[in-house]
């Protein structure tokens, strides 16, 4: 069963646990010498498309003018990453209402709209009844919807529902929307139908256009456009030249800043920001909109980083350079040049030397994300630095434990001090020491990212360890993240779980070590693993499913 | 331009405009008594789950008194209106492997099973309900809420998740915007309904054409998704039907398009009260006979009234007795009863809609501060069509939790001879609860 993963065996055995564990199965201290064992494909399911997939897809065949409706099935994160829970999860009837609503929407603003009607009508029908006509027009159409030619039998049954339609309705246009909406409403379009053709021994492997389409949901987050599917029919992937051709075409174009942040936004969990919530009165400066100015931020500084200065990924987590907006500047203390400009408007600034602030973890981002309404939270944070960024799993709190903890006090001042709880309790200990440190070192910050001297009028001890490294603050700690051996393979991990929908295991280990290999030879350029991945054999591989019961539906 | 003029003479049920055409009172299509329709049919069974997160403070939960002879407990008092509706079940615990804070109560109480990584691994009570008493109305189930939130724990299956409608605005025009029929208005044949049939019919022919290509999990998963496409068949079927002839029903007031925060904290009490009147006007109109209507979502972090802190927060760091907790308790418990309330003022023959809903009352452990799942915290309303035994408080001592659900199904109708799996499997009800 491909949904019992080998890190959901982990957690299991990691239920009753004591502490934290750090990843596996890929041991990054292993040295790379060390004999890989060959890699072992895992199959492939059907991918949904997840919000941002299908909104870019309608985006890219008709237009950024269309307007996508917002209300569709919310994505599943599972593993913490929504590819695996677009793999795993099924759709819920109020889902496919969803999808019904948005089909006539969409295919209403196509059609009724001149010029999208010209962009997309070819022919001149003859009358309503011009069957010709709506061929062509379901096959163009059909091409770049489904992301492969349509076979004739399918352009048949589109056909039939448009003439239908349109002598009902007599008129060949509103006929054309019954069509479409029918080609957007199918599996074809809602699925990444991406099944592979046998290879060798219990494999698929993937070519032509369903290779297209797995690179450009991969790297666009959206379909592949006319020029990669011309190059899926020519055969040109199915060549390494060719595939490297496409693929520096795919990276080199605006789309793939689209991709980037789709990776971004999952790993640093930045769908999260939507419903941050502040109470007004510890944080007169919260605004509804801070949360989305937030993530702008943290994915505008992504596209940079990978894309404009294709920097070193580790200085993400050192650097002054940032991306403002008004809300942001006045929080971080910054000029904003922009007079009465809209929240959407950013501009690149230097952050001042003179606040330890670097980074993503010194961004609201992470800083406001990963707090309380009314307070910091130290055990948040270092759980998202732990987890998020170095991989360790990290077990469910036990059941049946007193959590609270005491009360400002005078003797009890600061939350580090309230905190020693978590580290007098054996129960609490093994756990809260890889957490709660890590967290303590980010106090500067209150619950919303700003920038504070003390807590509660008194002075805050910011040292810590961070596996064998001590620091002695939190400019100290950004530098031995940056540091960690841990950090670049986290993301490394990260995204094979983004690229192929599945957790790792074992056999998965010769490419997860090849990535992180090349990914340390490029000086951790990210674009540079983004091409490594697909243009990877293993890329190309799957599993075959496990056998159809070949029974009816 | 033509098709404008073919648009308005076409404007009928997907238009949104309807013809309201007056018919008799309505108390004559009903019997002698008032207890059912003409023709001696009764008035639906109904069913639905209320869920707030972040548990309870059992001493403070557990009524005085057993049996008949109860007192509601501080916590329960802003029900205490309600009491001849209710019976409280305290002492059962949830048997299922406690693993997940916040997680493993609600899955075996409503699954009768752990979860497996993220989700529930079987159904929820209120889909295999649903698999009974679904069939007939235009939505199967109904999964709504007050926290702003898509979060849910309804579980069609392992993998399949309905997601909770919180909008109110969004939930009005779902079931009361086009599409509505409210009693005297007249079905109609409007063109446009048999192509988007013919849409769906071409949908599921090319779902055909894929599924014969795929693994055995991408089949189920395609059979699932083509099965929810033959749910908005169904609903099409409604709008050329006349409206059952249920004298509550009525078109709602639409609600306004945003409920506005309150110095950035969520208005709970108004949320509760709109989406409180929505479903009870979705319940009597008979759009729906099963809900999970979703309060707040676990471990959810909701600053209520003046509270200094999140609930959850709360739950775990404030000391002592915890009085703010208890307040905002009491505060769900106010909406709970603005939720029941509004059921009650829906009058069907000589009984209400409350009489004909059961609601299973709960949350997703006891005491939220060490996420225990004895003593689990659940409160039973209304169903006394469904034959429960009302204004009690049942003490269960030790029982399993899932006897309790085990009671519902069977109250429900649903022909089961067990629910759960594992520790959390049991094959009979709980006794004193069924008349």
């Amino acid at each position: 069963m491909r949904s019992l993963t080998a890190s959901m065996l982990l957690w299991v055995a990691l239920a009753g646990c004591e502490g934290v564990t750090p990843p596996t199965p890929v041991d990054a201290a292993a040295p790379d010498d060390v004999p890989v064992a060959p890699y072992v494909p895992q199959a492939a399911a059907l991918r949904r498309l997840t919000q941002s997939q299908y909104a870019n897809t309608v985006h890219d065949l008709f237009g950024d003018a269309v307007v996508v409706p917002r209300a569709l099935e919310p994505d599943t994160s599972r593993e913490g990453s929504r590819a695996i829970g677009a793999s795993e999860a099924s759709l819920s009837p109020r889902g496919a209402e969803q999808y019904q609503d948005a089909a006539y929407a969409i295919a209403e603003q196509v059609l009724r709209d001149a010029t999208r009607r010209a962009a997309n009508v070819s022919c001149t029908p003859t009358g309503p009844d011009d069957a010709a006509c709506a061929a062509t027009v379901v096959r163009a159409l059909g091409r770049r919807a489904w992301r492969r030619p349509l076979t004739d039998d399918e352009v048949n049954a589109l056909v039939a529902v448009a003439m239908r339609a349109a002598t009902t309705l007599t008129d060949f246009h509103r006929g054309l929307e019954y069509a479409l909406a029918t080609m957007l409403q199918a599996p074809d379009f809602l699925y990444r139908v991406e099944l592979g053709a046998d290879a060798m021994a219990g494999e698929r492997r993937f070519a032509g256009y369903e290779l297209a389409s797995r690179l450009s949901y991969f790297l666009w987050d959206g379909p592949p456009d006319d020029a990669l599917l011309d190059a899926a029919r020519d055969g040109a992937l199915d060549t390494e030249a060719g595939l490297a051709r496409e693929v520096d075409r795919m990276l080199a174009a605006p789309k793939a800043r689209r991709g980037l942040r789709a990776f971004v936004t999952d790993w640093l969990q930045l769908a999260n920001l939507d419903a941050l919530s502040k109470d007004a009165t510890v944080f007169p400066s919260f605004s509804a909109d801070l949360g989305a100015s937030a993530r702008e931020e943290v994915l505008r500084n992504a596209e940079a980083f990978t894309f404009d200065a294709e920097g070193d990924f580790r200085d993400f987590f050192t650097t002054r350079e940032t991306f403002v907006n008004r809300r942001l500047a006045a929080l971080y203390g910054v000029q904003f040049p922009l007079r009465d400009a809209p929240v959407t408007d950013f501009v690149r600034v230097t952050l001042p030397t003179s606040v330890p602030r670097r980074g993503f973890l010194g961004s609201v981002a992470f800083l406001a994300l990963e707090a309380h309404p009314v307070s910091t939270s130290p055990t948040l944070r270092g759980k998202f630095v732990r987890q998020q960024l170095l991989c360790y799993a990290i077990p469910a709190p036990p059941v049946n434990v007193n959590t609270a903890i005491p009360e400002p006090s005078p003797s009890l001042r600061t939350l580090r001090q309230r905190l020693e709880r978590h580290m007098s309790e054996r129960s609490c200990r093994s756990c809260h020491i890889t957490l709660d440190p890590v967290g303590l070192s980010f106090e500067r910050f209150d619950g919303i990212g700003r920038f504070r001297l003390d807590d509660n009028g008194a002075a805050l001890d910011l040292s810590g360890n961070l596996d064998g490294r001590a620091y002695s603050d939190e400019m100290q700690l950004y530098a031995a993240l940056h540091d960690h051996p841990l950090l670049p393979e986290c993301v490394v991990q990260r995204l094979y779980r983004h690229a192929w929908a599945n957790v790792e295991t074992g056999d998965q280990r010769a490419e997860i070590v090849r990535l992180r290999t090349s990914f340390a030879a490029s000086g951790y350029r990210l674009r540079t693993l983004l091409r490594d991945i697909v243009t990877g054999p293993a890329f190309r591989r799957a599993r075959a499913p496990e056998a159809t019961d070949g029974g009816a539906p | 331009m033509k098709s404008l003029d073919r648009r308005t003479v076409l404007k009928g049920v997907l238009g949104g405009a309807a013809v309201s055409i007056a018919l008799p009172p309505l108390e004559a299509m009903m019997n002698g008594n008032g207890t059912a329709y003409a023709g001696g049919t009764a008035f639906p069974k109904r069913f639905g789950v209320y869920f707030w997160g972040n548990g309870v403070l059992p001493e403070r939960w557990t009524p005085a008194g057993e049996g008949a002879t109860w007192t509601p407990s501080p916590i329960l008092m802003p029900l205490a209106a309600l009491r001849e509706h209710l019976t409280v079940v305290s002492g059962t615990r949830v048997a299922t492997l406690n693993t997940r804070p916040h997680g493993s109560g609600p899955a075996g109480l409503l699954s009768g099973d752990n979860m497996t990584g993220e989700g529930f691994s079987r159904a929820s009570i209120d889909q295999i309900i649903a698999g009974t008493i679904g069939g007939e109305t235009r939505f199967r189930s109904l999964e709504t809420g007050v926290q702003r939130s898509d979060e849910s724990l309804s579980y069609a299956g392992p993998m399949q998740r309905n997601p909770t409608e919180s909008d109110p605005h969004a939930l009005f025009n779902r079931l009361f915007g086009e599409g509505f029929r409210a009693p005297g208005e007249m079905g109609m044949a409007d063109p446009r309904v048999g192509l988007r049939r013919s849409v769906l019919d071409a949908v599921t022919a090319q779902g055909g054409r894929l599924r014969s290509r795929l693994g055995a999990t991408d089949r189920q998963r395609l059979d699932e998704h083509l099965t929810a496409v033959r749910g908005i068949e169904r609903q099409l079927q409604r709008l050329e039907e006349n409206p059952p002839n249920l004298a509550a029903c009525r078109r709602p007031e639409a609600p306004p398009a945003e409920v506005p925060d309150l110095l950035g904290r969520p208005d709970m009490p108004r949320r509760a009260r709109l989406m409180a009147d929505l479903l009870a006007m979705a319940l009597a109109c008979d759009l729906t006979r099963v809900f999970f209507h979703m309060y707040s979502q676990s471990v959810n972090n909701t600053l209520f009234g003046t509270a200094p802190a999140g609930h959850h927060q709360l739950t775990h760091d404030e000391p002592g007795d915890q009085p703010t907790v208890f307040s905002i308790l009491q505060l769900i418990m106010g909406d709970l009863a603005t939720f029941l309330t509004a059921l009650r003022g829906v009058t069907e023959g000589d009984g209400t809609l409350l009489d004909h809903t059961l609601v299973l009352c709960t949350t997703d452990c006891s005491l939220g501060r060490t996420h225990a799942l004895d003593e689990y915290p659940i409160v039973l309303a209304g169903g006394a069509s469904a034959g429960m035994r009302r204004n009690l408080h049942l003490r269960a001592r030790g029982e399993n939790a899932s006897k309790v659900s085990f009671s519902i199904l069977q109250m429900m109708g649903v022909r089961a001879t067990e629910f759960g799996v594992g520790p959390g499997r049991v094959t009979e009800g709980l006794g004193g609860l069924v008349a």
